[in-house]
């Protein structure tokens, strides 16, 4: 009994840091509520990230902001087509002494406690990074001097803008699914913050007004402790794991609830996906969020709030609808919420 | 002389197709009506009975075409049956009706021309002569009158004769009835005016489920049961799955539901807590199972004054 009022009172203190986490965020990224949530709640959840957007509308700047919110140590590489793994293993150099050197590349500089590795532009990079990736993103370790090196808190945030798709290469299917979310960064939809973001000089000069978050916030080592927290202290009921249930299948059979869209052929739509680990990862998700509106029990507006995010890139359609995916994929989602009956 | 040859060939062919005329055109006779009393704007109708022999046709160019004859005399209709050939002789039947146009002051007799028509056989040609008739012809009325005063009393003019409507208006009808009718089907399908209470009540439905489920005494089951009847009636009326946090959504669209608005979200606290929570006996205490069936009715009443 005590044990538990302890791990209550531990969890609420931790919600207002959480809480307090947002804040710090939203201060310097505006009209991004929505976004800034899905991304506290994937750092709760302890889940990668990729965010999605057009160009210039502050993903990086929201990224930056994040690492250092959070804190701890952080690294960050561009992608382009030559990057190789290699590049991000090994630094090599000519030392003083006119002898070259192999020193730890971006990814192995911070040593084993490298809290954030942000990879910009990740579809410019060649599928052997990817490959690279998918293995520290899925295992949270590299290969590197001949031995393993283990992050075990490191957490990749990517983004890709979605105009340019020259020169490019796809993410595969196995590393998407390695993200927890795929976020969409649109443009803020509030005039004032449109406004502001245009006319404030607070907002042009980006590095000036990332000395405004206040430096880590969370404690890496500690959060990892109060992710399992969460995940042991938030409860799912037999009803709600019915109704998860209940909305898997729908997605994948969206015919047989009476889904339909306008212009597709429901029959076809689906190819597969919505996989047992995105699942998984669609209830870590949904307890952190839970868990930041206060609640110890995980409600279906939980499941509803992060579904596009966590599964929305999971679901695999066919090729004909592919290039009005993310509306198609969208309109499913909606519907299947509208039409599978909660509680 | 080509041309003084060739007139003279043609004077010789027609003294040969003259010469046996006679017996091609074997009889024109002529049925007239009786011979006097016309007045002005009278029709007299002459039949002629020809009879050709047999290779020998009526040509139909040569037929006269109603017009009007002089200046008194209309062919108002020609009109000629072909009965055909029997015995070698080929018959028919000239009808022509006339009109006379005359004003005579006094009886006088007037003439019909007589009309030439022919007849071919593919070679020849032979005249047929329909002879010319006469008649009398009367005024309508004295030239002076004996009496003075009024000469003639206009008689009234006749009534004009009905256009027959009956069956337009048999149309009309019909179709007016299958237009209403056609309405009638539309109105329904759509939930209109009379059919708008059609529209099932989703919460009259819930609360008559509730009152068999919810007799004493009350299972955790029938709890649960009466909850999950009250949400999907939630979710009819709303058109989609209606969670806690989508009330405000809900109570702006249905703007009748807002004087049960604090009960309503009790009721969802307490369904969150029985189907999420584990704390089914805890929200039994909250919203006891009478108050929950009270509510049922509430809402039912609500929503029967809203349709």
């Amino acid at each position: 009994m005590r044990v538990v009022r302890e791990t209550d009172s531990v969890l609420s203190e931790w919600r207002e840091q959480a809480l307090r986490f947002e804040r710090e965020i939203a201060r310097v990224v505006l009209g991004q509520q929505r976004v800034i949530r899905l991304l506290t709640i994937a750092t709760f959840a302890r889940g990668h990230v990729l965010l999605e957007g057009d160009v210039g509308v502050g993903k990086t700047t929201l990224l930056r902001a994040l690492a250092r919110a959070i804190g701890g140590s952080f690294e960050r590489i561009e992608g382009t087509i030559d990057l190789m793994p290699a590049d991000l293993i090994y630094h090599a150099h000519l030392g003083e002494d006119g002898k070259p050197r192999i020193d730890p590349g971006p990814l192995l500089r911070q040593g084993e406690d490298l809290s954030v590795f942000f990879f910009n532009e990740i579809n410019r990079a060649r599928p052997q990074v990817h490959s690279l990736l998918l293995r520290l993103m899925a295992e949270r370790s590299v290969s590197a001097f001949n031995r393993d090196y283990h992050f075990p808190h490191v957490q990749v945030f990517a983004d890709r803008n979605r105009v340019e798709r020259e020169e490019t290469f796809e993410l595969p299917a196995a590393a998407r699914d390695r993200f927890l979310m795929e976020v969409q960064v649109a443009m803020p939809a509030d005039e004032a913050a449109r406004r502001s973001l245009v006319f404030d000089t607070r907002f042009h000069n980006v590095d000036a007004l990332l000395t405004e978050v206040k430096h880590g916030g969370l404690d890496p080592a500690t959060l990892e402790t109060i992710a399992r927290a969460i995940q042991s202290g938030v409860r799912t009921s037999e009803t709600l794991e019915t109704y998860t249930l209940a909305l898997w299948e729908a997605i994948r059979a969206p015919r047989a609830f009476g889904i339909a869209i306008d212009g597709v052929d429901m029959d076809r739509l689906v190819h597969g996906g919505a996989s047992p680990r995105g699942m998984s990862y669609l209830i870590r998700a949904a307890r952190v969020r839970a868990w930041l509106e206060g609640r110890d029990m995980v409600v279906p507006e939980d499941l509803r709030a992060v579904f596009p995010e966590v599964m929305a890139h999971r679901i695999f359609i066919d090729p004909v609808y592919e290039l009005r995916r993310e509306g198609i994929v969208g309109e499913l989602i909606a519907r299947v919420f509208e039409r599978v009956p909660a509680p | 002389m080509a041309r003084r040859l060739r007139l003279a060939f043609l004077a010789l062919l027609a003294i040969a197709g003259a010469t046996p005329a006679a017996a091609q055109v074997r009889a024109v006779d002529l049925y007239a009506p009786r011979a006097f009393g016309y007045v002005i704007g009278d029709a007299l109708t002459l039949t002629a009975d020809i009879t050709l022999d047999a290779p020998f046709t009526l040509d139909p160019a040569a037929l006269p075409t109603p017009r009007a004859l002089n200046y008194w005399l209309d062919l108002r209709e020609v009109r000629l049956d072909d009965h055909g050939v029997e015995g070698g002789q080929h018959r028919y039947t000239l009808g022509l009706t006339y009109q006379t146009f005359y004003a005579p002051l006094e009886p006088r007799r007037l003439d019909i021309p007589a009309i030439a028509l022919s007849a071919t056989d593919g070679a020849r040609r032979v005249a047929v002569n329909v002879p010319g008739w006469s008649f009398l012809s009367s005024p309508l009325r004295e030239v002076m009158t004996s009496t003075p005063g009024q000469a003639m009393t206009l008689r009234p003019d006749t009534a004009p004769r009905m256009i027959p409507t009956a069956g337009t208006r048999h149309a009309l009808l019909a179709s007016l009835v299958i237009a209403l009718g056609a309405l009638a089907v539309l109105a329904w399908q759509m939930g209109w005016w009379p059919f708008h209470r059609r529209r099932a009540r989703p919460f009259a439905m819930a609360a008559r489920a509730m009152a068999g489920a919810l007799g004493s005494p009350s299972s955790e089951s029938a709890y649960r049961g009466s909850l999950m009847a009250l949400h999907r009636a939630f979710d009819t009326t709303a058109g989609h799955g209606l969670f806690a946090e989508d009330l405000p959504g809900f109570f702006a669209a249905h703007p009748a539901f807002r004087a049960v608005e604090g009960e309503v979200r009790r009721l969802f606290a307490v369904s969150r807590d029985v189907f999420f929570g584990g704390d089914a006996p805890g929200a039994q205490r909250a919203l006891p199972p009478g108050e929950l069936l009270a509510l049922a009715r509430r809402l039912r009443a609500v929503e029967r004054e809203a349709s």
